[in-house]
């Protein structure tokens, strides 16, 4: 599979700095964003410290740390095993710098990470960022908001609707740096051409209702548009926090043949223009 | 900068201001404030700045800290607030400190509702205790652990039985599909199950779908025994106790 890829942040309408923080390293197929809270700019400290230690920690440049690995099951992929470790040393990076600098106290950020192997998509996750998947035109969360209504929602005592008007919406069940171990959800799914992996802050799903994020990821064939396409949606309909975007489409692999026809329809079309 | 006077009856123990740095209080000797009595913890509060405001936070103490005698886990400071920690307590001077915007009602550690926070184990504990009662009731009703399992009752596949594990289930002819279609012209995937809180998907993939012999117009909820048809198969959803 070949997978083509963009992402867009931004400050949205109502706050004065970005918290968010989003990386795409096209190299590993990784994608990650996280969005930070804490007075002053630690919100953008955390979430940067975030995104850069799980990056590293993927790419091998961290000494693989020993995160609960009775957390870890068995099935799992080792890519899928070292972003559940990154996850962890990310928790762990942000607790210890929060520890050393008391003007850091109260910081955290969320995680949404997404690593693609060949056919196989990890992701791990903490807090409310969200993973999805559209395929076939269906738009599936993949991960659970680690959000007090989201539990709430979870165990009948909510309804969803009720949630989405709750004045209780930011208050976080878990998040990376506010305890010394977190718990990383982590998941493994089979990918397919066609599928359309999407990464968000809560600023564009507390914005923009799922099927319209779903028809605009549908009809947008450039996923660096599809995100612009997102955020700016969700800065008409207030912009209330940070809003950060990532998109990444699985396209088939052209065999040959059609790849022969395409390229030798191209110099054709080359030919007649310059002649 | 604001002062934390440490008093025994009338009398001041010790003074501290307070900085960039937490006041520690507890019974340990390397506790800012020493409090030399058993019904201290070891390391039993602490007070700090955050986002400008002065808070005390209970370290999880056995005879709690209160705040003008309010027990607190954690409470934002005014100037003139008392906390007592044992038979101590200890009085807060933030004089030209508090920001002007701080209000005088006590709220305890209630955060402002539009900023991300995080709830610390205690207050999770508790606020999910509020609402155990209901969600019992509600788990209670949903009864025993049953596994959502695809039962097939025609067709050509590589089993016979799928019980439902992953959140994504494919139904195709792909090698990573998870209910394997064999046969010529079989769609990659052909239709997909999708968990969601509240149940299970079927959705179309390169096929539309048909629940008890009709297609589906969009994602539909199944229900237990109810019979799903793609490209010739078909399959029974049920839920296996």
């Amino acid at each position: 599979m070949r997978i083509v890829s963009g992402g867009q942040s931004d400050v949205g309408q109502q706050r004065a700095n970005n918290e968010d923080c989003f990386r795409i390293v096209p190299l590993l197929n990784l994608f990650v964003i996280s969005d930070g809270m804490g007075g002053e700019a630690h919100g953008e400290i955390a979430s940067a410290m975030a995104v850069e230690t799980l990056v590293k920690a993927c790419a091998g440049e961290e000494p693989e740390a020993l995160a609960a690995s009775a957390q870890m099951q068995p099935g799992w992929s080792d890519k899928t095993r070292r972003l559940f470790n990154a996850a962890h040393l990310a928790n762990k990076k942000l607790y210890e710098s929060a520890e050393a600098n008391p003007e850091q106290q109260g910081m955290g950020a969320t995680l949404s990470a997404a690593w693609i192997n060949e056919e196989k998509l990890s992701v791990v996750h903490v807090g409310d960022s969200r993973a999805y998947l559209l395929r076939s035109g269906v738009l599936q969360q993949l991960t659970s908001d680690h959000s007090l209504v989201a539990e709430q929602v979870r165990r009948g005592i909510l309804t969803a609707e009720e949630a989405e008007h709750s004045e209780l919406q930011s208050v976080l069940l878990r998040a990376l740096g506010t305890q010394p171990e977190v718990e990383v959800d982590a998941e493994e799914h089979a990918l397919f051409p066609g599928d359309i992996l999407l990464l968000c802050s809560d600023g564009l799903t507390r914005m923009v209702a799922e099927q319209k994020i779903a028809a605009t990821l549908q009809s947008e064939s450039d996923p660096g548009r599809a995100a612009e396409k997102l955020v700016a949606q969700a800065n008409e309909n207030g912009g209330a926090d940070n809003v950060t975007v990532v998109v990444a489409h699985m396209e088939p692999k052209e065999n040959g043949f059609l790849s022969w026809l395409r390229h030798g329809a191209q110099k054709n079309a080359g030919k007649n223009g310059s002649a | 900068m604001a002062k934390l006077t440490l008093m025994f009856e009338e009398k001041t123990v010790k003074e501290v201001s307070l900085g960039a740095r937490p006041v520690g209080i507890g019974r340990s000797p390397d506790n800012d404030l020493t409090v030399d009595n058993l019904a201290v913890s070891n390391y039993h509060a602490r007070v700090y700045v955050d986002s400008g405001k002065m808070v005390v936070e209970d370290l999880k103490s056995l005879n709690g800290t209160f705040v003008n005698e309010m027990r607190v886990e954690r409470a934002t400071l005014k100037h003139g607030d008392s906390i007592h920690i044992g038979k101590h307590h200890i009085k807060v001077d933030a004089t030209g400190e508090a920001p002007a915007s701080y209000g005088s009602g006590r709220q305890a550690a209630t955060p402002k509702i539009n900023e991300t926070m995080v709830l610390d184990t205690k207050m999770r504990r508790e606020m999910m205790q509020q609402a155990a009662a209901l969600g019992e009731r509600t788990q209670l009703a949903s009864g025993r652990m049953r596994v959502p399992t695809l039962v097939v009752l025609g067709g050509k596949t590589d089993r016979q039985e799928y019980p439902l594990t992953s959140k994504l289930t494919v139904i195709g002819k792909s090698h990573l599909a998870t209910v394997r279609l064999s046969g010529w012209f079989k769609p990659k995937m052909a239709a997909q199950i999708n968990k969601q809180d509240d149940g299970y998907y079927l959705g179309a993939g390169d096929k539309v779908p048909s629940v008890n012999g009709a297609p589906i117009q969009g994602p539909v909820q199944l229900r237990d025994g109810d019979q799903v048809e793609v490209c010739g198969v078909r399959l029974n959803f049920i839920f296996r106790e």
